[in-house]
């Protein structure tokens, strides 16, 4: 019988030890440990707000930016420049966090305000990446319809693997392939149909002539059959048809134009992050 | 015996309290609810298939778009079936051109939409799709006004 009442205060003892704590979870020491963890397992919220934790006096030049980093990853752009300009000249991380700075510019397609930047802050305080900067202040010409620099001029920060590529960015903004709206509405009032041919859409096209030719003939069949008012309801039948067509066409060469757009765009984006937005990955978590 | 049994019960239990979730004492002062019945709804939903027949619009273009759009539904689309393999369907595209634009852009809008309904050529690499497999093609792309183009490539799956 004692063997199993000191049996089950042995279960009750090693119950009760599991629940004390012998280990301050919240000292900067372990707070920081946690924090990487978290950091490096990609959790940047919660790395962010355990760093945050962290007093003052014990926050080195590295958790600053890994905090303003975090931010960053997670796309709370505010908190990440708030941080990030928060990082003084002196800290080893400067540079790094100014180059920073112009990325959450261009990911909140805040182009005018990255040229600014560039111009009034980047080129004379910082040290470094003078290179990169510019790199990153060309792009946010590919975005914009702003006027274009020259092409030498443009093409000069850039790699001489990398020109090739950026030339033909260039080109393509320069003379974007767009399709003209109002040819596009000529060319369909002129032959129902070829103003969708025109902008790309051959089956639209196709069905717009049908549909346009087919009324018009049945119209024409019966007005030479003297049946006026049948005649004439197919004539308002193949006209509305007629003049949708000419509309759509003018709308599908915009809707063209936004796709064309978008794509661009989209190679763009695909570029830079391939590229990294020209920032040298960092080696915390190796 | 009894007694060393009670007193062994007494101390697993105090041992075991601080374990428990204690947090239904505090049920009253949050929202979180331990366990309840799910109104699981078994119904597909398709918000881009809802049909709003009451004429809430101000405008003539408006008014005459929705009469002949309620007419059409009440008498002819209800009882065919839905057949448009667009989204908005074509005659709701009418309704919404017509409230947007004027009742004659709208009509022109609504034949090339028309148009483009018969031509079944390579939609899919055209409209991107909503969930109930729908192509999504809405009135801000047609009304002329570019700044009102959101472009939506096929590969995505439109939610709202």
């Amino acid at each position: 019988m004692k063997i199993v009442f000191l049996f089950f205060l042995l279960c009750i003892t090693a119950v009760q030890n599991a629940q004390t704590g012998n280990v301050d979870f919240n000292s900067p020491d372990n707070i920081k440990k946690f924090a990487d963890y978290l950091f490096c397992d990609k959790d940047y919220l919660r790395a962010a707000i355990e760093y945050e934790r962290l007093a003052d006096i014990n926050r080195s030049d590295i958790i600053e930016f890994k905090i303003a980093l975090s931010y960053s990853y997670i796309n709370d752009y505010y908190s990440a420049i708030q941080k990030f300009s928060g990082i003084i000249k002196s800290s080893v991380y400067f540079n790094e966090a100014k180059l920073e700075e112009m990325k959450i510019n261009f990911l909140n397609n805040d182009f005018a305000g990255l040229r600014s930047y560039f111009k009034n802050s980047f080129i004379t305080e910082v040290d470094k990446y003078q290179t990169e900067g510019e790199k990153l202040f060309n792009f946010s010409y590919l975005f914009t319809d702003d006027a274009l620099p020259s092409k030498d001029e443009f093409l000069s920060p850039f790699d001489f693997n990398e020109k090739e590529k950026i030339s033909s960015f260039y080109d393509w903004k320069n003379e974007p392939p767009y399709k003209d709206g109002t040819l596009a509405g000529i060319m369909s009032a002129v032959i129902p149909g070829s103003g969708k041919i025109y902008v790309g859409e051959i089956g639209d096209g196709i069905v717009a002539f049908i549909t346009t030719t087919v009324f018009a003939f049945i119209a024409y069949d019966n007005f030479k059959a003297g049946h006026t008012t049948r005649a004439w309801i197919w004539t308002s039948v193949a006209a509305l048809f007629y003049a949708g067509n000419v509309y759509g066409s003018v709308a599908a060469a915009q809707v063209h134009n936004a796709k064309i757009t978008f794509e661009f765009n989209e190679g763009l984006n695909v570029y830079l992050n391939k590229k990294n937005y020209y920032i040298t990955k960092y080696e915390f978590c190796d | 015996m009894i007694k060393i049994f009670f007193i062994s019960v007494l101390l697993f239990t105090i041992s075991a309290f601080p374990q428990t979730d204690r947090s239904q004492q505090v049920e009253e002062e949050t929202s979180w609810v331990k366990w309840g019945k799910a109104d699981y709804r078994y119904e597909k939903p398709n918000e881009f298939r809802h049909r709003e027949y009451s004429f809430d619009t101000e405008s003539v273009s408006g008014f005459i778009a929705k009469s002949t759009a309620n007419g059409y539904w009440y008498f002819i689309s209800d009882l065919d079936g839905d057949n448009c393999p667009y989204r908005p369907s074509c005659s709701a595209f009418f309704v919404q051109a017509s409230k947007e634009t004027n009742i004659v852009q709208g009509t022109l809008m609504f034949f090339d939409r028309f148009t483009r309904d018969y031509n079944i050529y390579k939609r899919h690499e055209h409209y991107p799709r909503v969930k109930d497999g729908h192509y999504y093609d809405p009135v801000s792309l047609y009304t002329l006004d570019e700044s009102k183009i959101d472009y939506i490539p096929p590969s995505v799956t439109v939610t709202k």
